[in-house]
């Protein structure tokens, strides 16, 4: 007996609203479909209307986590445009917060993973640090979301000597606390037997699906542009791509704390070697006809602008590509042949930010068309359920 | 590979006088439609290209410009193609790079691009009730705010 289960899509509160449409077979899935477009906000049309310079503001307001990868992306595009250099003190700073961004978007992360496992307390443990870094952010640039530090040609705001120190005193903290959630990641079996062997995606069908960021570094790919295609000052700076092979959930939370220590590493390098002098340029308010390829490695992978500027002080076409859309293909076959109950864990792996709130579950019986509808929390409670009852995997073990 | 060894394999794969190099990491070649799959299979046997970051479109006036973007451990490459505006027909490229079919529909609902031998020719994008022959992203298109009516309000 098959079951058709639409999740999704509205709710008010969300930044992503989806709609997966699932077959199941028992607690098995069998088929999976996916609805898009419930918040498609006509940002490229809206572009080529605005001047450079009200694009920035545009583009940050794509996503509302990861708001300084994409006004970064079209920043660093933008300038190649306009053929203006920012000075280095600038370009250092906007790569600190860039690094504090996915810091933030890491522990964000982190939290949802342990509260979708059933791991409260962990959820608890890195929402309370994500204020430090939080903290961090709003001390640089003025705000906790939309920093609005990016302008062409260089960063809106300086920073002082004593807030430096803040920083590289609040990095002891972040690095001290994350130390103990790999321990304890490593040290809890029951956290571990939770999300080991959940949506397993091999490296050949991360390849096909053309999954990014630490989806496809959790299935053995070894790709992060800041290394392979380093933009601004990342050829200099010393870090590793975190890449774990066990190709599941258990292996893209591992990617992620790896990730959250090389940012530490970044930042640090970053804070150390900062230069003295302006922070921006002067920006032309005209860029020559000419086309640019943007790239940025966003916490959640590659983010693509494809610009092209046709001698006005607007930009004729701006093309954006957002991480979790790369890595929709890739979710739908994780789904097939999952269960029910580990949907939460799925999707809250690629990290799209849909399980963070309340969601509506409507179960359809296929064979007497009576319909239930459960709540996002009754399927969480499921998947709590799954967890107790699951046998535990005694064997599993911390890919450190 | 570095960028030269690249621009010589793809030389010898399309008209080299199509090949360009505007920046570092950047390399962009231009192909007709008819031979856009042949390419991106070769590039993919040959070059290790088996990941396309994304497909944009491009409304130029008289045709569209499609771009492909594909990303490896080096830097990126970018497949162009054109197509004439009143007979816009595009191979899907889905057979080779399963990857890209997001891309495709997406073209589809913004452009009213027909991507033949597409596997999932739904549209993504678009709400159920939009208007059939509206395509945002064509320079044509102006978007036009419906009369409000107020349900049993004054006529």
């Amino acid at each position: 007996m098959k079951f058709n289960i639409p999740i999704g899509p509205q709710h008010p509160a969300l930044k992503e609203p989806i709609s997966i449409r699932l077959t199941v077979e028992g607690e098995v899935i069998q088929d999976a479909d996916l609805r898009l477009g419930y918040n498609h906000r006509g940002v490229e049309k809206l572009a080529e209307e605005k001047s450079w310079i009200q694009n920035i503001y545009l583009t940050e307001r794509i996503c509302g986590i990861c708001s300084h990868s994409h006004s970064t992306c079209f920043v660093q595009g933008a300038e190649k445009l306009l053929e203006i250099e920012p000075p280095r003190r600038g370009l250092y700073l906007r790569y600190l917060v860039s690094e504090l961004e996915r810091i933030h978007s890491h522990l964000l992360w982190l939290g949802v993973a342990g509260h979708e496992a059933g791991f409260d307390t962990f959820f608890m443990y890195t929402w309370r640090d994500r204020e430090v870094v939080m903290d961090l952010l709003e001390m640089i640039s003025g705000n906790r979301v939309h920093y609005a530090i990016n302008t062409l040609g260089g960063v809106r705001r300086d920073l002082d000597e004593d807030l430096r120190k803040k920083i590289l005193e609040g990095l002891v903290v972040l690095k001290k606390r994350s130390e103990y959630y790999f321990k304890i990641g490593a040290s809890e079996p029951t956290f571990v037997g939770r999300l080991a062997g959940v949506g397993r995606l091999t490296l050949q069908q991360a390849k096909d699906f053309c999954a990014v960021g630490p989806m496809a570094r959790a299935s053995g790919l070894a790709r992060d542009i800041r290394k392979d295609d380093p933009y601004a000052f990342y050829n200099e700076v010393e870090f590793d791509v975190a890449t774990a092979d066990t190709c599941d959930v258990l292996g893209r939370t591992v990617v992620r704390i790896k990730e959250l220590f090389e940012s530490y590493k970044i930042c640090e390098q970053i804070l150390r070697k900062l230069p003295d002098g302006p922070v921006a340029v002067k920006a032309p308010r005209k860029a020559k006809p000419n086309e640019v390829v943007s790239r940025y490695e966003a916490p959640r992978g590659e983010n693509i602008h494809y610009i092209i500027s046709n001698g006005t002080e607007k930009p004729e076409r701006l093309k954006v590509r957002a991480p979790t859309l790369a890595n929709y293909p890739a979710t739908i076959e994780i789904l097939k042949h999952g269960f029910i109950a580990d949907i939460p864990l799925i999707f809250a792996a690629i990290d799209p930010c849909i399980c963070c709130a309340e969601r509506s579950v409507e179960m359809i019986d296929a064979r007497s068309g009576e319909e239930r509808t459960l709540r996002f929390s009754d399927l969480r409670r499921m998947a709590n359920e799954r967890r107790r009852t699951l046998p535990l995997q005694r064997n599993v073990a911390w890919p450190f | 590979m570095n960028d030269e060894q690249k621009i010589e394999k793809l030389k010898s794969m399309a008209d080299p006088a199509a090949v360009a190099h505007p920046a570092p990491h950047r390399i962009f070649v231009g192909v007709e439609p008819g031979k856009l799959v042949a390419l991106i299979g070769r590039m993919k046997a040959e070059l290790d290209q088996w990941y396309v970051a994304t497909i944009s479109g491009v409304d130029k006036g008289e045709s569209y410009e499609i771009l492909y973007h594909f990303g490896d451990t080096s830097g990126s490459i970018t497949v162009r193609t054109k197509i004439p505006k009143a007979d816009p027909r595009l191979p899907s490229i889905c057979g080779v790079i399963p990857g890209a079919v997001l891309y495709e529909r997406e073209l589809q609902d913004m452009f009213g691009i027909v991507v033949d031998g597409i596997p999932d020719p739904r549209p993504m994008l678009m709400p159920d009730d939009w208007p059939a022959g509206n395509f945002p992203l064509r320079k044509e298109w102006k978007f036009e705010r419906p009369a409000e009516v107020i349900p049993g309000g004054k006529k």
